[in-house]
């Protein structure tokens, strides 16, 4: 499988930023270098060049336009797993193989698991998490819609399905339906036992299957109207969610049992209803330091200091993004990695939300001095939008599915956007903020 | 301004799954019954909180709900005017042992509301009947009266208030039981217990007591009680006589599937007409209580189940279609515009901690009654965690 890597066609935060801007965004801009959002310049700030970033893309399913949080890292042998999707039937499992530099489409999903047409998928939205013998456990999503209202009809929806790959044999296993009608938006695991734990869509129950001996539990639903996208799990194997009202659920695995947080995680004031019934959309553990990094979907970052029992620690760490003029809670982030020198990363952008007018941003933030900084600023025709979080080689580096939207073209007759049916073109992201990476 | 419009469009845009408008009537809310590890907050904890009988008494919604294998359902109020949990009482505290409170409420005279219990284990007990009273302030009294049957819960009940009579189905034998509420005195039927055959015939299509009992008794304007037996057959019990009559309509059937035939819901018209649910296909149907000829209405939805039907004051009959494995539609029947399917119900929930509102979508709703005077529509949910959803009635 041949393999493009693209140098970055974006501009780092400092370099020449206003060439390209109108006058009055370049005053607004200036603005904020007075108010201190932008670097002042410091030194490792200053060694993160386009050279520590670098776009994969993905050959062989030129229909695939977008991953969904399909994204993990298998330390069995140092590669990244994404899933690419048409948004509509069909499914890719994309390969990257970090040690040899080299990504592989390794076929299609309702090929290896055989699925037959009525039991067709749209996405893959959960993540992808290793087993201690080298699988790699995912499951499948409908697309929401076609799915969700048309659910019973013979037009309407079989699925979810939980599926394991092996990446000595190549080859996929079909686990099974989790509940009927519903498909999955997250799956964790506990690497000991090997049981999944899985979020379903649209109703948001919060179940746990053992491969080993077919048995789901189905816990019961955790949310309200929006299921919140990200399950996460700690050292020791239980694994966290939240319900409707932002508090921290902990499936206990010594019990067996769901523990609720007495209190809602940190949100900014004013923060709409909608977006605290959403919850966290990204998490980056930092083992090292014993800390679990939030981000929420009313831009907070939180540090959480998981405890084998009970609920652990929460700290607010204060905005994911500040930018003047802009609600404190107004950034679409679902996509967060922390590096080995202990910041975290995430772009900023995208599904229409944007911290600077139709344009993402990357950032780097430091939990130690709690504040955000823009490393590179993008048009949405190179960057716009990014999934996936905690995934990074052993080598440091970090991994994020990313996509652009497709400018004005015989493709796409429409505006710029990477919602609805309007065409996105996905590639892997590789950053690593302490080293080269092209 | 243009911020909130900006944030609602970008809520929108994730959440690019709602490509239909819920329905929104003037006035609907949702309660917040049920959070676990809520200290501060009159909440029911999870598990135990499946929303199965409903009744309105003025400002009062009182609920009854079931729990999971080996944990004991609550009963609650809520007022409608505070839009909020304002007591409930935990059975096991009670009477121990039991598990379910499916039957709905009946009204009797001096404001008390009639209830049955399932037991979690049969062996140790019969349901129980209760009665249950609010005061003003919305407190809880339960009175027990005891099982009427030993080592049978309470399915279905129903009531004549003017003869102070309760009328039930045990479960999970299917006993036909009557109690008088003043003597206590019980007297039990077996002409509507499924035969040996017909249990046979359940069992090739894998059906327990929960899908061929009836779900629903109701007492027509000439004292007679309706209800249904399997397979797929309607009966009328007349109090006078003591007998049974077995109408010579059946429930409305899709062919092959008249195993499913079961009465799950019962609304009484102003003009004393009956109205009917199906669990097994989810057709809705007519009864005359005169005539006892039945006319089929239709399916409001694809889906199985009527949980509830219910009559408000705009003269619309409510009910819900549907449910678990999939999601419970509202729905509203009249005989000018037959049926409207509203989807499923998503109203504003603001409670302490989540001042500014959060959107309760209500998946799998259990049970849907309406108040005396038509306004309120209260529909209560079989979740894990189940909260109550609230609509009121256009005035005619």
């Amino acid at each position: 499988m041949n393999m493009k890597m693209k140098g970055l066609p974006m501009r780092r935060n400092r370099r020449k930023r206003f060439g390209y801007l109108p006058v009055k965004p370049a005053v607004f801009f200036m603005a904020l270098f007075a108010a201190g959002i932008f670097s002042a310049g410091k030194a490792i700030a200053q060694e993160i060049t386009e050279k520590n970033m670098r776009f994969i893309e993905y050959d062989g399913f030129p229909e695939g336009s977008s991953a969904w949080n399909s994204i993990g890292y298998n330390p069995y042998d140092n590669t990244v797993y994404v899933g690419i999707t048409d948004h509509r039937d069909k499914v890719a499992l994309y390969v990257y193989n970090a040690s040899k530099d080299n990504m592989q489409l390794k076929g299609f999903v309702s090929d290896m698991a055989r699925l037959r047409d009525f039991q067709w998928q749209a996405k893959i939205h959960t993540k992808f998490v290793a087993g201690k013998n080298g699988e790699m456990f995912f499951a499948t999503d409908g697309g929401e819609s076609r799915e969700e209202y048309l659910m019973e009809n013979p037009k309407g929806y079989a699925g979810g399905f939980m599926l394991k790959w092996n990446p000595a044999e190549n080859k996929l296993t079909n686990l099974g339906m989790g509940l009927q009608y519903e498909s999955f938006k997250d799956v964790d695991i506990d690497t000991a036992s090997g049981k999944l734990y899985a979020i379903s869509y649209p109703q948001v129950h919060f179940l746990v299957y053992d491969p080993q001996s077919n048995d789901l539990k189905d816990l019961g639903r955790l949310g309200s109207t929006h299921v919140p996208r990200m399950l996460f799990t700690d050292r020791w194997g239980n694994c966290y969610y939240v319900d409707w009202r932002q508090r921290l659920v902990k499936y206990e695995k010594r019990s067996g049992k769901l523990v609720f947080a007495e209190n809602s995680l940190p949100a900014f004031e004013g923060t709409p209803g909608g977006y605290i019934v959403t919850g966290i959309t990204a998490f980056a553990k930092d083992e090292a330091r014993g800390v679990i990094y939030l981000m929420t979907y009313g831009a907070k970052v939180i540090a959480f200091y998981p405890q084998e029992q009970g609920i652990g620690r929460v700290e607010d760490l204060g905005g994911a993004m500040d930018i003047e003029g802009n609600e404190k809670w107004r950034y679409y982030i679902p996509n967060m990695n922390v590096g080995n020198n202990g910041k975290l990363y995430y772009l900023v952008g995208g599904h229409g939300m944007y911290a600077i007018k139709d344009r993402s941003v990357f950032v780097e933030f430091d939990p130690k001095l709690k504040k955000p900084k823009i490393l590179f600023e993008y048009p949405s025709t190179v960057f716009v939008e990014a999934t996936g979080c905690d995934t990074k080689d052993k080598e440091g580096n970090l991994y994020f599915a990313g996509k652009r939207n497709v400018p004005r073209s015989e493709r796409n007759k429409g505006n710029l956007g990477e919602l609805g049916d309007r065409p996105t073109v996905p590639f892997l992201v590789k950053f690593n903020p302490d080293k080269t990476v092209q | 301004m243009k911020i909130v419009f900006a944030a609602l469009l970008a809520l929108c845009a994730l959440q690019s799954s709602a490509q239909y408008d819920f329905w929104t009537p003037k006035e609907a809310f949702a309660i917040e019954v049920s959070l676990e590890n809520a200290p501060s907050m009159k909440r029911l904890p999870i598990y135990r909180n499946a929303i199965t009988a409903l009744a309105v008494s003025g400002d009062f919604i009182l609920g009854g709900t079931s729990a999971e294998h080996g944990l004991a359902p609550f009963v609650f109020a809520a007022s409608l005017s505070k839009r909020e949990l304002v007591s409930f009482k935990d059975m096991n505290e009670v009477i121990p042992g039991q598990r379910r409170i499916r039957s709905g409420f009946s009204k009797g005279n001096n404001n008390a509301y009639y209830a049955g219990t399932i037991p979690d284990d049969l062996s140790r007990g019969g349901g129980r009947l209760v009665a249950v009273k609010l005061n003003a302030r919305g407190e809880i009294d339960i009175q027990d009266l005891g099982s009427p049957i030993p080592n049978e819960g309470i399915f279905s009940l129903t009531i004549d208030a003017k003869k102070n009579m309760l009328y039930g189905i045990s479960y999970p034998t299917g006993i036909f039981f009557s109690y008088n509420i003043a003597t206590k005195a019980t007297r039990t039927f077996r002409d509507i217990v499924p035969t040996p055959k017909e249990l046979h015939t359940l069992d090739e299509y894998a059906l327990g007591p929960d899908d061929y009992l009836c779900k629903a008794l109701v007492e027509s304007a000439q004292g007679l009680i309706f209800g249904s037996f399997p397979v797929n057959k309607l009966f009328c019990f007349d109090p006078k006589n003591q007998s049974f009559q077995v109408l010579s309509d059946s429930i409305p059937e899709v062919w092959g599937r008249k195993s499913l035939g079961q009465v799950e819901s019962w609304a009484k018209a102003k003009d004393g007409k009956l109205y009917g649910g199906n669990a097994g296909d989810g057709q809705v149907f007519e009864l005359n209580p005169i005539t006892k000829k039945v006319k089929n209405l239709g399916k409001p939805a694809m889906m199985p189940h009527v949980k509830g039907l219910a009559f408000a004051r705009d003269g619309r009959l409510y009910g819900i279609s549907g449910g678990a494995p999939g999601y419970t539609h509202l729905f509203s029947y009249d005989h000018n515009k037959g049926f409207l399917d509203y989807g499923n119900p998503e109203f504003d929930m603001v409670a302490p901690g989540i001042e500014q509102g959060i959107r309760w979508r209500g998946f799998r709703i259990a049970t849907l009654i309406a108040s005396e005077d038509g306004k309120y529509v209260v529909m209560g949910e079989g979740e894990s965690l189940s909260q109550l959803l609230v609509f009121v009635a256009e005035d005619k």
